[in-house]
């Protein structure tokens, strides 16, 4: 091997090490292009001190030594591949294999990554015009050493016999290649992780317009767009510089890897951010400001490479029409070529303002896109929008008609984010402007995120409904105030601009100022408001509460209050979930939250637990009796208490009430006893209340009707409760014995029954056979209406209510509620209720697992043992089930 | 060693994560999953459409520990985990062969 090249080789790895690391102090702005020139040389110097090349009759075949791809772009990053054509004028001699050994290896041999290709003029323009794979890298052919006319014979042939034929079909095919790579690169694991070559807005978006250029217009430098007028001053400089910044990252990252490397991965990120020196601020980690501003800026690459290609006709080329049929019948609006939305002219603009917003409108209604032209013009005349322009009613009404404006083809809304105009319209949208939140769960930037969460709740309903939720649909169609969910989608996480611990708190007060400002009605705002601040409501309560238990339900139940807040809140929990990345949204999360909804929206809907009113008087009674406390402790344990009281005992129960059983609940606490006892003379002196308070256990309510029933004591009305702590509060009012002046003997002896029966030394069924047996048959012949037992299991979603219609006899609830015993099922909350001799028994029930009871088999034989417990009559038994 | 399996109630995950913590557990591998035993979902209804929950999501934790420490673990799970009403899941002990470092090839106790 040649030592002269060897040499060679070693002096070209001094200079790039040395050009590299003045580049990382920032001293080569043209590093690119310098990298480029140092390899040049080399191969310039290898050319002409070659030993095989001058053995080789260039007169006689000529040849070339070509760069190509990013190479022959003078693009030429710290690890970038090397690329290059051996081009000979005839056939391929065999002695150029010796050339590329001399030439070559010693690159590989400093580590460089060469890649080559020899080949003839007419193999070139055969591979060329078949694969489109080695037409794109020779577009960028650029002559380093030998033959030169070589190299200009290329350039003219490919022009000639390729492209000038061809035009169409390698436009297409890059176009087709565009799509597909950006719907492969759009999927999430790209985009927290972005590949800054091949990505949705990578080099390779700029790569495609300059090729484009190239074929089309014959474009020799990527200025030319500017000068061809594709592209205005401005867009060309805003595109350099999103470009410069792609390279300056691509540099680091290759730098810190030691190899090439085009993925963004996450540990590297960190690592870039502070390579770059970004620093903390506004509440942003260094990490969140740089992906923000990459993000930004491989967005505005994106987007001003699909705009070339759309202002070209190229996207979906065939399926546009250069006239389109739509007309737009606004006016100062016009529908011109390719179907696309314009001004009639600047002037349009400057003498109604109002335009700039109507644009937006007319897309979304007509489902058109803004022209390239369009957007310029929006962004040169923001500064019209001013305070007036913000506050204007009619620029606010057409606003919402966009917002509101079902699924277009075209999201309007990005639109307008990205010409800024959404910015000015809502300043508040400067601060989550490519807002990053750093973890693998937040796959965008704040902003995108709020314009994906309308997107969407407007496609809940529609066929591309992506919730995995069948409710969606039916729910958003009913909704009555559409306009509040949008405006609370597109707002809910505006907080999130400031650094603070809630943002949602936050974003309650940015919206309040929004929101007014634009002239909402108060309500509306209200409504706006209470979304935004509890946009996380729903979720954080059904992952970190017993979505089970029936407080979970009422508590949020009472913090949402209205049925229509509590669809809105659900329907935007979704949309919030979804747009976030697919961490947040799967079919089990979807399978929790609707379950929790369900739960909560039947609180709601039965009413009585959850309304305002509710909540006040329970408020009120606990206040009451904290009031009682006669000290610290005192108060303290009363809290205690009051927090396992049930929500509905705590509705029902009069303040005073509440203070005595709360002093029964002690007492009971500090005896021994089974249970505990308070009898008391009503206003009536026919009738007494007894309040027991007892350890809850299956059977106590049958035991204690048995018991009064087997001493004479009628039983006229009962309610139960069980508190949280499996403690029972059972309210009888009843007819006392019939003699009044053994009263207090009889209750003693009422009182040792019921100890016994409750600890299983009295077996009531067995003592009380014939007592009810006889009662029961004394009312048989009468005239009666007919009974009815009702199962209901949709009423509550934590209970299975029972219901019986009948009359009254004697033993009537010790009855029921021992065949409620008998199936094992626990008794919650009672009602029992006699008017006259009519009497409705409510009884919310539970299984021993504390489970609804809702498989038909045990409903029916529930129904039937109940009935066969009721006194038989001349007319026919009705049973219903709701 | 041992794989302590633990099917709990979502909500209780924290509570367990912090619990294993106290114990000196830093890993561990936890999966969202739906299932259901005595406790069965019941159907809501929702105007006139049926919504049945027939698995009942849970969330499941997987460690793998020296076999001396697992009835320790197995407990601290089943006191974090435990709300006294049905549902709240069950704990499997599992034999273990053998365990690996992906990253330095350490095998056996070292490896967990």
């Amino acid at each position: 091997m040649n030592n002269v090249h060897r040499q060679t080789a070693t002096q070209l790895r001094q200079k790039t090490e040395g050009l590299i690391a003045r580049f990382l102090k920032g001293k080569e702005p043209d590093f690119l292009m310098q990298h480029a020139r140092l390899l040049d040389d080399y191969f310039r110097q290898a050319f002409e001190t070659s030993i095989v090349g001058p053995r080789m009759d260039i007169r006689k075949n000529p040849y070339a030594i070509i760069a190509l791809g990013g190479y022959g772009r003078e693009e030429q990053c710290i690890h970038s591949d090397v690329d290059l054509l051996f081009l000979f004028k005839k056939k391929v001699p065999r002695k150029a294999e010796n050339l590329i050994q001399e030439i070559i290896y010693p690159l590989w041999d400093i580590g460089l990554d060469v890649g080559y290709a020899t080949r003839s003029l007419n193999e070139c323009l055969a591979l060329a015009g078949k694969d489109y794979e080695v037409l794109t890298p020779m577009l960028d052919a650029r002559f380093v050493c030998g033959w030169s006319l070589i190299y200009a014979n290329l350039l003219d042939e490919l022009r000639e016999k390729i492209i000038v034929k061809k035009s169409p079909n390698i436009i297409n095919w890059l176009v087709e290649h565009n799509e597909l790579r950006h719907a492969h690169f759009g999927d999430s694991a790209y985009l927290l992780e972005p590949n800054l070559k091949e990505g949705q807005g990578g080099l390779r978006d700029y790569h495609t317009m300059l090729w484009i250029a190239r074929i089309a217009f014959n474009a020799k430098q990527f200025r030319d767009l500017e000068y061809l007028g594709l592209l205005s001053h401005e867009e060309f400089q805003t595109l350099i510089r999103s470009i410069a910044f792609i390279w300056k990252v691509r540099n680091r990252i290759h730098h810190i890897c030691g190899r090439k490397c085009d993925q963004l991965h996450f540990e590297n990120q960190v690592k870039l951010a502070r390579s770059l020196n970004y620093k903390k601020n506004n509440g942003q980690e260094p990490v969140e400001r740089f992906m923000g501003e990459l993000h930004g800026r491989m967005e505005a690459l994106k987007q001003q490479h699909l705009v070339f290609l759309h202002e070209l006709g190229y996207e979906k080329r065939r399926k546009r029409k250069r006239k389109s049929q739509k007309k737009s019948a606004v006016d100062g609006l016009e529908v011109i070529k390719w179907g696309m939305l314009n001004f009639v002219g600047p002037e349009a603009i400057i003498k109604n303002p109002q335009l700039l917003m109507k644009i937006f409108e007319e897309s979304a209604r007509l489902k058109i896109p803004l022209s390239a032209e369009a957007k310029r013009l929006v962004k040169e005349f923001s500064h019209l929008v001013n305070k007036i322009y913000r506050t204007s009613e009619v620029v606010v009404k057409s606003f919402e008609r966009i917002l509101v404006a079902p699924v277009p083809k075209f999201n309007v809304l990005n639109e307008m984010l990205n010409t800024g105009f959404l910015e000015k319209f809502i300043p508040e949208f400067r601060g989550v402007r490519n807002r990053i939140q750093y973890d693998e769960y937040h796959l965008y930037p704040v902003d995108k995120h709020l314009l994906r969460s309308v997107q969407t709740v407007k496609k809940f309903g529609t066929a591309r409904d992506s919730s995995l939720e069948p409710l969606c649909e039916k729910i958003y169609r009913n909704l009555k105030r559409k306009k509040l969910l949008l405006w609370a989608a597109l707002l809910h996480d505006i907080g999130k601009g400031e650094s603070v611990e809630d943002h949602s708190a936050k974003g309650a007060e940015i919206v309040k100022n929004i929101l007014t400002r634009k002239g909402l009605k108060p309500a509306d705002i209200e409504t706006v408001i209470f979304l935004v601040q509890e946009h996380l409501l729903l979720i954080k309560t059904a992952t970190r509460r017993d979505i089970h238990d029936e407080e979970t339900a009422i508590s949020c139940a009472r913090r949402i209050k209205e049925i229509e807040r509590l669809k809105m809140l659900y329907l935007l929990t979704i949309a919030d979930s979804i747009a976030t990345g697919p961490m947040a949204w799967n079919d089990w999360t979807a399978t929790l939250l609707r379950d929790f909804f369900l739960k909560t929206l039947n609180v709601l809907e039965k009413g009585e637990l959850a309304t305002t009113g509710a909540v006040e008087v329970a408020e009120q009674k606990k206040k009451e009796a904290i009031r009682s406390a006669r000290n610290p402790r005192e108060k303290k344990k009363i809290e205690a208490l009051l927090g396992v009281m049930s929500p509905r005992y705590l509705l029902y129960m009069p303040a005073p009430e509440i203070r005595k059983h709360i002093k029964l609940y002690n007492d009971l606490s500090s005896s021994n006893s089974d249970f505990i006892w308070q009898i008391k003379h009503t206003s009536d002196a026919n009738t007494r209340s007894v309040t027991v308070c007892a350890q809850d256990r299956p059977g106590l309510i049958s035991k204690i009707a048995g018991v009064f029933t087997l001493n004479n004591i009628d039983i006229l009305d009962v309610q139960v409760f069980t508190w949280r702590n499996n403690i029972a509060l059972d309210i009888f009012k009843v007819k006392p014995p019939p003699d009044p002046i053994l009263e207090d003997e009889k209750w003693n002896r009422t009182a040792r029954n019921l100890g016994a029966a409750l600890s299983n030394e009295l077996d009531l069924t067995a003592a009380l056979k014939k007592k009810v047996r006889v009662y029961r048959n004394a009312k048989a012949g009468l005239d009666k209406k007919p009974h009815q037992v009702t199962v209901d299991n949709t009423s509550s979603s934590f209970f299975t209510i029972i219901e019986v219609f009948t009359y009254d006899f004697p033993g009537l609830l010790f009855s029921v509620a021992d065949a409620l015993y008998r199936f094992d099922l626990n008794i919650w909350v009672a009602k029992i209720a006699t008017k006259a001799d009519q009497v409705v028994d409510v009884f919310y029930v539970r299984d021993v697992n504390e489970q609804k009871v809702d498989l038909p088999d045990q409903v029916a034989n529930i129904k039937a043992a109940i009935m066969e417990r009721l006194p038989t009559s001349r007319m026919n038994r009705v049973t219903e089930e709701i | 060693m041992k794989k302590i399996e633990a099917i709990i109630k979502p909500f209780k995950l924290d509570d367990v994560k912090e619990a294993l913590n106290k114990i000196g557990i830093q890993g561990m591998t936890v999966s969202e999953v739906k299932g259901y035993g005595r406790q069965k979902g019941h159907k809501e209804i929702y105007r006139g459409a049926e919504y049945a929950v027939d698995f009942i999501p849970k969330i499941k934790i997987e460690i793998v520990i020296e076999a001396d420490r697992a009835d320790q673990v197995v407990e601290s799970i089943r006191e974090a985990a435990n709300t006294g009403k049905i549902g709240d899941g069950k704990i499997f002990v599992i034999p273990v062969e053998q365990a690996l470092r992906v990253r330095t090839g350490e095998t056996g106790a070292d490896a967990i």
